[in-house]
C-alpha cells in the first residue's frame, strides 16, 4: 500500500449557515419573551419563603372532614376522564385511519388533517367553555369537552401508527385482490390494534389530568370542588383536596400503565389457546 | 356457530380453474422518483411452465413479476395474463382479476396477530362481498378451500394459531395456502426462499414444484440462487439492469450463463448448498 497518496476527498459539506440564521432567529424570540413579560426579579427571593407557608397551610393539618366527598368528587372526575375518552377513541379511531396515506384518498385526507390540527390549538378548557354555554353546567360538558379536544392529538397518532405499519400484510391482501377496506381491516387492523388500545388507555390517563382542570371552570368533579376551597381559602380543606387528586391519578396512572404493557407487551403465555371448532364467523 | 369438518370430504379442490399464459409485450417500467426497473421487456410464458426469473437485487425482479397482477402500473407496453390485458385495469375488474394470480413473497406478509385462518381466507376475498368479508362471515365453500389448502402443504394442525408464532418455513407455507385459496390460474413467488434456511427453502421449492406438476399451474419465481433455479425450474429468464438478458432451458445454464446476468463472477452466495 501506497501510504503518500492523496487522502480522500469527501463530498463538499452541506451548507449550514440557514440552520445558523435559524438557531439565532429563535434565540432572539426567547430573549424578547422574557424582556416581554416584565419580570420583577427581586420578587424572586420571596417565592421559598411563601411556598413553605402555604405548604404548612395546607399539608400541616390536612382536614380529612370533608374526605367522602372528596372521594365521590374524585370518582366523578375519573368517569369523565373515561367517558371522554371512550368518545375520543370511538370517534378518532375511524377518522384517523381515513386520514392515512395508505387507506384514505387526498380529498378526505387533507381535510381530516386539518380538522386535526385545530382542534389540536384549541385547548380543552376553551372547548369546555364554549360547551358550557349550550350544554349548562354538568360533568358531562367535561365529558364532551374532553372527548372533543382529544380528536386532535388521538386521530393524529392513529394514522401515525397505521403510516408506520408493515407494509408486507397490506401488500399481500391487494395481491389476493382485496380493496382497501379489506386491506385496512384484515392487515392495518391487526398491525395496529395492540398500539391503538394503548394509546386509548393513555388518553384515559391523560384526561385523568385534565379533568381537575375542567372542573376549575365549572365542569364539576374534583377541580370544582378544588376551586371553592380555594376561593373560601380553607388551606387545611385544599391540602386534603390536592392529596387526594395526586394519589388517585398516581393509582389510576400504575393501573393504566400495567394493563397498557400487557397490551404492548403481548402475552406472557403463548400458545395458550385450544382449539375451537371452525366456525367463528 | 357452525363447525366445519377438520378434514373435509373431496369435492372441493383447490385447483386451478384453468391455467394462465403470461406474456410482456416492450414492457418498460419507470417509477415515479425516476428510477427505471424495467427496460423492454418482451416474454411469453406458456401455461403450466415453471419459470425462475434470476437477476441481482435491484435487477428488476420484483418489479418484473408485479405488473403481472398490477401491483406495479406499467409505464409502457403491454402485460396480459391469460385472456385478460392487466394494463388499464382498474378497481372492481382489477381486483376480480388478481383473484385468479396468486402471489407469495419474501417476507411472507401475513397479518402476525391474527390467527392463520384467516391469513388463509384473505384467498376469498376477491369472491366475497365486502360485507360479508368486512365482518370475517364465510361461508362452507371458503372455509372448506381453506382449510384444504392448509392440509395441501402439511400445517392444517396450525390453523389457529397466531401467525406469528409460526416459524419461517411455517409462515411461508400459510402464504402458499393463502395463494392457492384464491384457485388462482398463475402463481408468483417473489424471493420466496430468501429469507429461509437451506432444508426449508427445498421444501418450500418441493413445494411450489408440486403445486406446478400437480395443477398444471403457471409459476413464476423470482429467485437469485443459481442452483434452486436449475434444480426446481424448468425456464430460466435473467435481468440485469431491468434488461432481459437470458431466457432458455435452467438445467442447461451454465455458469458463464450466471456470470453474464450477474454481471460479475460466481460468488459463493449464489447457490445455496445444502
Amino acid at each position: 500500500m501506497n501510504a503518500r497518496t492523496a487522502p480522500p476527498l469527501p463530498p463538499s459539506r452541506p451548507s449550514r449557515t440557514a440552520a445558523s440564521l435559524w438557531a439565532i432567529v429563535v434565540g432572539g424570540v426567547v430573549i424578547a419573551a422574557t424582556v416581554g413579560l416584565r419580570i420583577d426579579w427581586s420578587e424572586l427571593g420571596d417565592v421559598p419563603g411563601d411556598v413553605l407557608r402555604y405548604s404548612t397551610l395546607m399539608f400541616a393539618d390536612p382536614n380529612w372532614e370533608r374526605l367522602p366527598r372528596a372521594l365521590f368528587e374524585m370518582w366523578r372526575s375519573i368517569s369523565m376522564a373515561w367517558i371522554g375518552a371512550i368518545l375520543c377513541v370511538i370517534v378518532s379511531i375511524p377518522l384517523g385511519m381515513l386520514a392515512a396515506g395508505n387507506v384514505g384518498p387526498s380529498w378526505v385526507r387533507l381535510p381530516l388533517r386539518v380538522v386535526f390540527a385545530i382542534i389540536r390549538a384549541v385547548p380543552e378548557v376553551i372547548i369546555a367553555l364554549l360547551l358550557l354555554t349550550v350544554t349548562g353546567l354538568t360533568p358531562f360538558t367535561g365529558a364532551l369537552a374532553l372527548g372533543i379536544a382529544g380528536i386532535g392529538t388521538q386521530g393524529k397518532w392513529v394514522y401515525e401508527t397505521i403510516e408506520s405499519a408493515q407494509e408486507g400484510a397490506s401488500e399481500a391482501v391487494r395481491a389476493a385482490g382485496g380493496s382497501t377496506a379489506e386491506v385496512a381491516r384484515w392487515a392495518l387492523w391487526p398491525a395496529v390494534a395492540p398500539a391503538l388500545m394503548s394509546f386509548a388507555l393513555y388518553r384515559f390517563e391523560i384526561n385523568i389530568r385534565t379533568s381537575a382542570v375542567l372542573g376549575l371552570v365549572g365542569a364539576g368533579g374534583v377541580g370544582s370542588m378544588l376551586a371553592n376551597y380555594t376561593n373560601f381559602r380553607e388551606w387545611d380543606t385544599v391540602g386534603m383536596l390536592l392529596i387526594v387528586v395526586v394519589v388517585v391519578t398516581m393509582i389510576m396512572d400504575a393501573i393504566s400503565g400495567a394493563i397498557r404493557r400487557r397490551i404492548t407487551g403481548g402475552p406472557r403465555i403463548t400458545e395458550k389457546r385450544s382449539r375451537h371448532v371452525v366456525g367463528i364467523r | 356457530m357452525r363447525s366445519a369438518p377438520q378434514r373435509p370430504e373431496a369435492e372441493v379442490t383447490p385447483s386451478a380453474s384453468g391455467s394462465w399464459s403470461i406474456r410482456l409485450d416492450d414492457v418498460s417500467v419507470t417509477y415515479p422518483n425516476g428510477t427505471t426497473a424495467l427496460r423492454n421487456v418482451s416474454l411469453d410464458i406458456a401455461p403450466g411452465e415453471m419459470v425462475s426469473i434470476v437477476g441481482l437485487s435491484g435487477s428488476g425482479k420484483s418489479t418484473l413479476i408485479r405488473t403481472i397482477n398490477g401491483l406495479v402500473p406499467v409505464t409502457s407496453g403491454t402485460v396480459a395474463v391469460g385472456p385478460h390485458t392487466v394494463n388499464g385495469m382498474r378497481g372492481r375488474r382489477l381486483r376480480s382479476l388478481r383473484g385468479h394470480i396468486g402471489m407469495i413473497f419474501q417476507g411472507f406478509n401475513l397479518a402476525d396477530r391474527t390467527d392463520v385462518y384467516r391469513n388463509v381466507l384473505v384467498g376469498r376475498f376477491a369472491h366475497t362481498p365486502i360485507y360479508r368479508s368486512l365482518l370475517g362471515i364465510t361461508t362452507a365453500h371458503d372455509r372448506e378451500l381453506a382449510l384444504r389448502s392448509l392440509d395441501s402443504v402439511g400445517i392444517l394442525d396450525k390453523v389457529w394459531t397466531r401467525a406469528g408464532q409460526l416459524s419461517g418455513g411455517q409462515k411461508q407455507r400459510v402464504a402458499i395456502a393463502r395463494a392457492l385459496t384464491q384457485e388462482p390460474s398463475v402463481m408468483l413467488a417473489d424471493e420466496p426462499v430468501a429469507s429461509l434456511d437451506p432444508p426449508t427453502a427445498h421444501a418450500v421449492m418441493n413445494d411450489l414444484r408440486r403445486v406446478n406438476a400437480e395443477k398444471g399451474l403457471t409459476v413464476l419465481v423470482n429467485i437469485h440462487l443459481m442452483d434452486l433455479a436449475r434444480m426446481y425450474t424448468t425456464r430460466m429468464i435473467g435481468l440485469r439492469d431491468g434488461r432481459l438478458v437470458y431466457d432458455g432451458p435452467a438445467a442447461e445454464a451454465a455458469e458463464s450463463d450466471f456470470e453474464q446476468i450477474y454481471g460479475r463472477p460466481i460468488q459463493p452466495d449464489d447457490r445455496l448448498g445444502s
